[in-house]
């Protein structure tokens, strides 16, 4: 080191470094915002002045988590109450327990209602999932018995539907008498409460937009944030969420992440997905001239596209024979997003400008259309190490990675499918046979793929452990091994949620794994990863992280 | 409800067969005073004559209102249409190139809004290969299946007359139900896009004078494809008159619109029963396989609507005295 300047040196109980060339160490030097190395005490206290922090001596220290797949809403949604089907901890640290009956929902909701104040105030609440309550439907008349006369809605955990109440349905003038199709009747052919799709949503009117304007404030990117600390993560993506081409949105990200105390550094994707400027060439401009301006914290150069919907919605487009059991009415295949033959000259501009390209493909067809489009960009336009990305990457065969790897392309793969819809995937949307091999780790890695797993929080919860404890053991939720031959081990899954993670963004070269020269970003955890049952992966304690050098405590309360 | 629900048209159909082409045909083409929704992600494609302001949100256009996007949300674009100044008469929805026209058309079933017709657009030269496309096959014709008014344009493209028959009777068999009428660049006439000019609403009729030939029962050419008839109301007419001329329309019907006093079938047998006070308005409507009869408002504070009803038939197909006949049935 060039200088005098007094460094700090963390023993740990072990650390991990994702490095193959030093694998392990007992202690960690940090100066500064970055690491001045790995090995014993005694060999890091040989370069110098320095002093020696206890405090994660019984840790265990491992790069910090990498997100390269989630959403900043993930942070806006805990302004409304929590009512998915599965445990999930706040910003905040708090732990909600799941609501895996009706009448679990409704009693929450009665709490939210009891603890609010202001009597006009509508009351807000997301992550319901039906699929999980097969029997009975949740509908307004529920709803209206501990809501009274405060209008309430539900957005479902799939963002595509939502529930509301009697009281906000007289207020938004929903009667018999509506004829749109995003009205849900009942049985008796009155409207239910239930809106479907954007259509049917909109007919909630203020109440669906506050839910949505609450995803842009400060406070839900500090909670985005905080959420990353507590389950340690150093680095988030924001995949397709922000309008950068909006200024106050910009600059409400630059706000936020120049304040030392922000716990995370954030990678925003450009994105066309809402409107705007969507000239993909003045796009790819304005995305080159922000990583020019991008800071320690702040960054950009990927960028988002989507091709289809989603599994579960029966919405991604899936090669024939198409969906296992769709709902009656289902017109047999998902929808596009964006024209499969358009998407070539879509992708052209930025694979031109240097960026990398990640595309939503949940479906086998639409990673056809990707791969297909980046075959004939590279035509076009030869370059080597672009690394476009495949995201969701679930139904991706056999031949679709060998061909990735081929052409230099990366996987992001959503193995929380496994653990949150597997048993529906396996009964219902594709059937066993191709539910065993979606989620693919086990094929990305023998066909040579760099491939990174993600939580696309807000839609799962995010947080590495469990992520990668869904690749490892591929159990669902209810408690059934789903394609044992795609399983991969601990010692890879690790690899995926640290260095693959920031090779995709590129940033493999700052952060990604411990070694000298590299950013100082940890994740610290109460126990050692490759030590506990592989079962035991997502039931380890972190104890927070270390961003740039500064340890960040996890805000954990279980009152 | 005060005021005359909005009309809503949606215009859909594959990429590059001139769904843009036809909002600024429409915009150039039609006196009435329309707003524009556009659900693609790709650039606003207004043409620059008709954009008097450009914002990073939104477009103002020659005729005062304003075009805009779905990106937060169509209630969203709703709002900024409303606060714009110039109330629109008319809103213009053109889908994205892979979008569901029957998702879009949802919309129009906004408080306040109706849908008045989902326009869809196909390319006389490529729409075949499309429908049979490894990738959009189902997309296209899933468009094509929502479509009140299909639209064949390029037809200029096709080298023989037969050809496009051939293409017009496939078509017509994959959107069943629908009209189908032919274009090039997109150039439909704009009666048979928006509805008959003599019936189209109230609010926009009054405005202006009534265009020549329509004042009464009459007849002349839209366009030489088309020709339209109108008839002019001077009593309330029975509910199960109206009912049967909607349920009995024949293809070669391209659109009708009406506002009519219709009376209950209790009365209809007694002509004294026959007064305005007991009559119900209603718009009435076809077009391709939709017809619909919706309760109209009317305003006591101005004067009277012109009732009357008017429709657009394909040249030659019908008498000219067809529709004042199916108004005044023997019996």
């Amino acid at each position: 080191m060039g200088t005098n300047e007094p460094f700090v040196i963390y023993p740990a109980r072990r650390v991990i470094t994702i490095n193959p060339a030093f694998p392990f160490g007992d202690a960690v030097a940090v100066a500064g915002d970055r690491i001045l190395g790995v090995g014993s005490t005694d060999e890091l206290a040989s370069w110098g002045e320095h002093r020696i922090d206890d405090c994660f001596a019984e840790h265990v220290i491992m790069p910090g988590f990498i997100e390269a797949h989630c959403h900043v809403m993930s942070g806006g949604l805990w302004n409304s109450t929590y009512v998915g089907f599965f445990d999930r901890r706040d910003p905040q640290g708090l732990l909600w327990p799941g609501c895996t009956s009706i009448d679990d929902v409704l009693e929450r909701l009665a709490k939210a209602a009891a603890d609010m104040t202001d009597d006009s105030q509508t009351l807000l609440a997301w992550g319901l999932d039906p699929i999980y309550f097969p029997g009975e439907r949740l509908v307004a008349s529920h709803l209206d018995t501990v809501t009274g006369d405060r209008p309430t809605l539900i957005l479902h955990a799939s963002g595509h539907l939502a529930t509301i109440n009697s009281a906000l349905m007289d207020r938004c003038g929903i009667d018999e008498t509506a004829t749109s199709p995003g009205v849900a009747r009942g049985a008796d052919g009155l409207p239910n409460g239930e809106l479907h799709e954007p259509a049917g949503m909109m007919l909630a009117g203020e109440a669906f937009a506050d839910m949505m304007k609450a995803n842009r404030t400060e406070q839900s990117r500090w909670r985005y944030a905080s959420e990353a600390r507590n389950a340690g993560h150093t680095l988030l993506t924001d995949l397709g969420t922000t309008q950068l081409w909006d200024p106050d949105q910009l600059s409400n990200w630059k706000k936020v992440t120049s304040d030392p105390a922000y716990p995370a550094r954030v990678m925003v994707a450009m994105s066309n997905l809402f409107g705007g400027t969507a000239d993909p060439a003045e796009l790819a401009e304005l995305c080159v001239q922000l990583k020019s301006e991008q800071t320690d914290k702040l960054r950009f150069g990927i960028v988002k596209l989507i091709l289809d919907g989603s599994i579960q919605g029966f919405t991604a487009r899936i090669s024939w024979p198409h969906y296992y059991k769709p709902p009656p009415g289902h017109i047999g295949n998902g929808m596009w997003l964006t024209a499969p033959d358009q998407m070539a000259d879509l992708v052209d501009p930025y694979h031109r400008a240097g960026l990398t390209v990640h595309c939503h493909c949940n479906g086998d067809e639409a990673t056809e259309a990707f791969v297909e489009a980046v075959e004939q960009v590279l035509e076009r336009c030869p370059r080597w190490d672009h690394r476009h990305t495949v995201q969701h990457c679930q139904l991706t065969t056999p031949d679709q990675y060998r061909r990735m790897a081929a052409l230099g392309m990366c996987a992001n793969i959503f193995s929380n499918h496994i653990y949150y819809w597997g048993d529906q995937h396996r009964d219902v949307t594709v059937g066993p046979e191709r539910a065993a091999r979606m989620d693919a780790c086990a094929t990305a890695l023998a066909s040579g793929v760099s491939f990174s797993i993600h939580s696309d929080s807000p839609i799962t919860p995010l947080g590495h452990l469990q992520t990668a404890w869904c690749a490892v053991n591929r159990v669902t939720a209810s408690g059934q091994v789903l394609g044992p031959d795609e399983r991969i081990g601990v010692p890879d899954a690790l690899r995926a949620i640290t260095i693959e993670a920031a090779r995709q963004i590129k940033m493999d070269g700052e952060i990604g794994s411990i070694e000298a020269g590299k950013l100082a970003d940890f994740a610290v955890l109460e126990d050692d990863p490759l030590a506990v049952d592989p079962m035991a992966l997502r039931d380890i304690g972190v104890w927070g992280t270390v961003l740039g050098g500064v340890p960040q405590p996890a805000q954990i309360s279980d009152s | 409800m005060s005021t005359p629900r909005l009309p809503v048209t949606v215009v859909g159909g594959y990429l590059g067969a001139g769904k843009t082409t036809l909002v600024n045909h429409v915009l150039r083409s039609s006196d009435e005073r329309i707003a524009v929704i556009v659900n693609d992600f790709g650039e606003i494609s207004i043409d620059e004559d008709l954009i008097v302001a450009a914002d990073s949100d939104k477009l103002t256009l020659a005729n005062g209102c304003i075009c805009c996007t779905l990106a937060d949300g169509f209630a969203a674009a709703l709002m900024q249409i409303r606060s714009a100044g110039t109330l629109p008469q008319r809103l213009l929805i053109e889908a994205s190139g892979v979008a569901d026209p029957t998702q879009i058309a949802a919309y129009g079933h906004t408080p306040g809004l109706r849908l008045d017709a989902v326009v869809v657009m196909a390319d006389a030269e490529q729409v075949r290969r499309q429908a049979d496309d490894r990738w959009v096959a189902d997309t296209v014709r899933m468009q094509l299946a929502a479509a009140d008014l299909l639209v064949v344009n390029k037809i200029d493209l096709l080298d023989d007359a037969r050809k496009a028959d051939d293409l017009c009777d496939w078509l017509a068999g994959l959107s069943a139900g629908a009209t189908v009428v032919r274009a090039s660049r997109a150039a439909v006439p704009i009666d048979v896009l928006l509805g008959p000019r003599s019936a189209r609403d109230t609010a926009s009729a009054r405005e202006r004078p009534a265009p020549e030939g329509a004042a009464a029962p009459g007849w002349h050419a839209v366009e030489d494809l088309f020709e339209s008839q109108t008839v002019v109301l001077k009593a309330p007419i029975g509910m199960p008159v109206i009912e049967a001329l909607l349920a009995n329309l024949p293809d070669a019907v391209v659109r009708l619109k009406g506002l009519v006093q219709a009376v209950p079938p209790a009365s209809e047998s007694d002509a004294n029963a026959r007064e305005t006070a007991d009559a119900t308005a209603y718009l009435i409507e076809a077009v391709g396989k939709r017809t619909s009869m919706t309760p109209h408002a009317t305003d006591p504070t101005q004067p009277p609507p012109r009732w009357a009803i008017s429709l657009i038939s394909h040249k030659g197909a019908l008498p000219p005295n067809w529709l004042q006949a199916r108004l005044r049935p023997d019996r």
